[in-house]
């Protein structure tokens, strides 16, 4: 139930007020609402001007109300010359407002509401038109990027890759890495000579080396510098095997998925910048994790389409296309649980898929008897023991 | 407590002259100079979570120095972009800030952080408003000159420059002119206010610096 003396906390626009407006304590009895100064507002008031405070009635019957303010709450009563205000945003003083007045006034919140309503929902409707905008313009501005990044990419020449993976280069350690004559050098060495004459690019320079770690990874660089870790080799279990991984590797080379990488990411950064303004920030934190990260982690479509290209490079070169889907395979099912060890299979997702899609792949080449590769892993194994 | 408001409008600083008993709080990091006679302790703002809340939402910092003397002396404040300061005087009713204009008040004011909304933050003047209220004076600055207006029906700001209002004033975010020209005007979005009550307005924009600044980068 409505207590009828409640006082509200509210306020008073008037020209009598200096300054025009006065913090007040609002009343509603059953025919006026009655509003005088705040205790606040007149402690600070000069004595003179207190005794000249008169209190503001505006009569229920002529009262005019309107909602708004900063917080859209705010109830403004209004005489009928409207040269008096009285607001207050308490709770309970439209509901006090709306009985005193037997509902006339409940009715005119009513319409106003109804007018607030509108507005409000052709703000939102406006903002969504607005974000949905933003992100289609963004989603058209990405791929536009993504698109003009591979076109721009056939324009460069190939020793643009091999400048770019020779500053990669010197940023890995290479203070464990194997002599040139080392057994399992000539190992990688002799499949990579196997491999090179079946590549897209013919004049690529492939050249690899083996740098001695636990890591079971091998990733090559734009321009087809490549760097197999004794990890690798110790877990694969032949030739064939060690011959997928390379394949697949040199694919992204001669398939130039580091330059894409690069320009990607600098098409994103330029967006960014676009957008916000200020990529510096991002710009340092990038070029931090860039240089091998950028350069050897690849997107989803890329890997399939190194995949594709490595099966078709062993298939030429006389050797089953499944090798790829192999090694993985038995990395996969020997030591899937154990993350961190296996770099080179959690850098390319989608297990099943894969192998699928070499087995796939394979069943549309011309059938072919495969020659295994005359060489000793064993050999190679012992000598990294 | 005297204070007065010193090399209006660019450089404005407050000189604030404190006697025994004399209180003011200030922004933290806003003092320039001030007497030796005079103390200044640091208190969290209204709590942590409070205090948090006005550092990240309210582009205010955590801390609010209180500045006191035993004997007199004298403090200088400012605000670290140019531009005026001026001083309201609250008698139990309420303002509100824009995100980063507080300066200093009272120990009679209350400093309280609000949800301002998705207009609010449309029109460039945050997701979230300064609430101050109580009785007291509070001295807030802008980015070049401050000027006020008493509006009574609708007025239209640019984006960025309104800096403080009443609780009396509704803010609506609107497209300057048309869709082609709201884009080509330079003008984009503006805030319609809806009176009555009073607007602080600033001469300048930091968005319009920001833009300018950009512009002679490349």
């Amino acid at each position: 139930m409505l207590d009828p003396n409640q006082q509200f906390r509210g306020g008073v626009f008037h020209s009598s007020i200096p300054d025009g407006r006065i913090g007040a304590d609002i009343r509603i009895t059953p025919s006026e609402i009655i509003a005088e100064p705040s205790a606040e507002a007149l402690t600070v008031m000069d004595p003179s001007q207190v005794a000249r405070m008169p209190r503001w009635v505006i009569p229920l019957s002529e009262c005019q109300v309107d909602l708004g303010g900063a917080s859209g709450r705010m109830v403004f009563c209004r005489n009928k010359e409207r040269d008096l205000t009285i607001f207050c945003e308490e709770r309970g003083f439209a509901a006090m407002l709306g009985d005193r007045s037997g509902g006339m006034l409940s009715e005119q919140l009513h319409v106003v509401k109804k007018r607030q309503a509108g507005e409000n929902h052709r703000f939102r409707f406006w903002l969504t038109v607005g974000v949905v905008a933003t992100l289609l313009f963004g989603v058209i501005g990405y791929y536009s990027v993504l698109a003009a990044a591979r076109l721009a990419i056939a324009a460069v020449p190939i020793s643009m890759d091999e400048k770019i993976g020779s500053m990669a280069m010197q940023t890995i350690e290479k203070e464990q890495k194997l002599a040139a004559d080392h057994p399992a050098t000539k190992f990688v060495t002799e499949i990579v000579d196997r491999l090179k004459p079946h590549a897209a690019i013919p004049e690529m320079n492939f050249k690899v080396i083996v740098i001695e770690s636990s890591e079971v990874n091998a990733f090559a660089l734009p321009g087809g510098q490549m760097v197999v870790y004794t990890g690798l080799l110790k877990k694969a279990e032949s030739g064939e095997q060690v011959a997928g991984v390379l394949a697949h590797e040199m694919s992204h080379a001669t398939l130039r998925h580091g330059l894409q990488r690069v320009s990607q990411s600098l098409g994103i950064v330029a967006a960014i910048q676009f957008l916000i303004g200020d990529a510096g920030g991002l710009l340092a934190l990038g070029s931090q994790a860039a240089q091998t990260s950028i350069l050897t982690s690849y997107s989803r479509q890329s890997e399939t389409e190194a995949d594709l290209e490595g099966a078709r490079m062993l298939h030429e070169a006389g050797l089953d296309p499944e090798s790829i889907s192999a090694f993985f395979d038995k990395l996969k099912k020997e030591d899937g649980d154990i993350p961190g060890v296996l770099v080179w299979v959690s850098s390319h997702p989608l297990h099943e898929q894969r192998i699928e899609s070499i087995a796939k792949f394979k069943s549309t080449l011309a059938k072919k008897e495969y020659t295994p590769l005359d060489l000793d892993l064993a050999t190679v194994k012992e000598s990294l023991k | 407590m005297e204070v007065e408001i010193r090399n209006r409008p660019a450089f404005a600083n407050l000189l604030v002259n404190l006697q025994p008993g004399d209180r003011i709080i200030a922004e933290a990091d806003a003092m320039a100079s001030m007497s030796s006679t005079v103390d200044m302790t640091t208190r969290m703002n209204g709590g942590l979570f409070r205090a948090l809340a006005r550092r990240f939402l309210g582009s205010e910092s955590m801390f609010v120095n209180q500045f006191t003397t035993n004997s007199s002396g004298h403090i200088v404040l400012t605000q670290p972009f140019p531009g005026d300061i001026v001083c309201v005087e609250l008698r139990g009713n309420t303002l509100f800030l824009q995100p980063g204009a507080f300066l200093a008040c009272e120990p009679g004011i209350s400093l309280g952080l609000g949800f301002a909304g998705l207009r609010s933050w449309l029109s460039g003047e945050g997701l979230f408003r300064l609430k101050m209220s109580g009785t007291g004076r509070i001295w807030f600055g802008a980015y070049g000159a401050i000027f006020t207006r008493e509006i009574t029906d609708e007025y239209i700001v640019d984006t960025g420059h309104l800096v403080a209002y009443e609780p009396t004033v509704s803010i609506r975010v609107g497209l300057a002119g048309g869709i082609f020209s709201s884009f080509f005007s330079g003008e984009g979005l503006i805030t319609r206010v809806r009176g009555p009550g009073k607007i602080y307005m600033q001469s300048r924009s930091f968005d319009g610096l920001a833009a300018w600044t950009n512009s002679h980068l490349w």
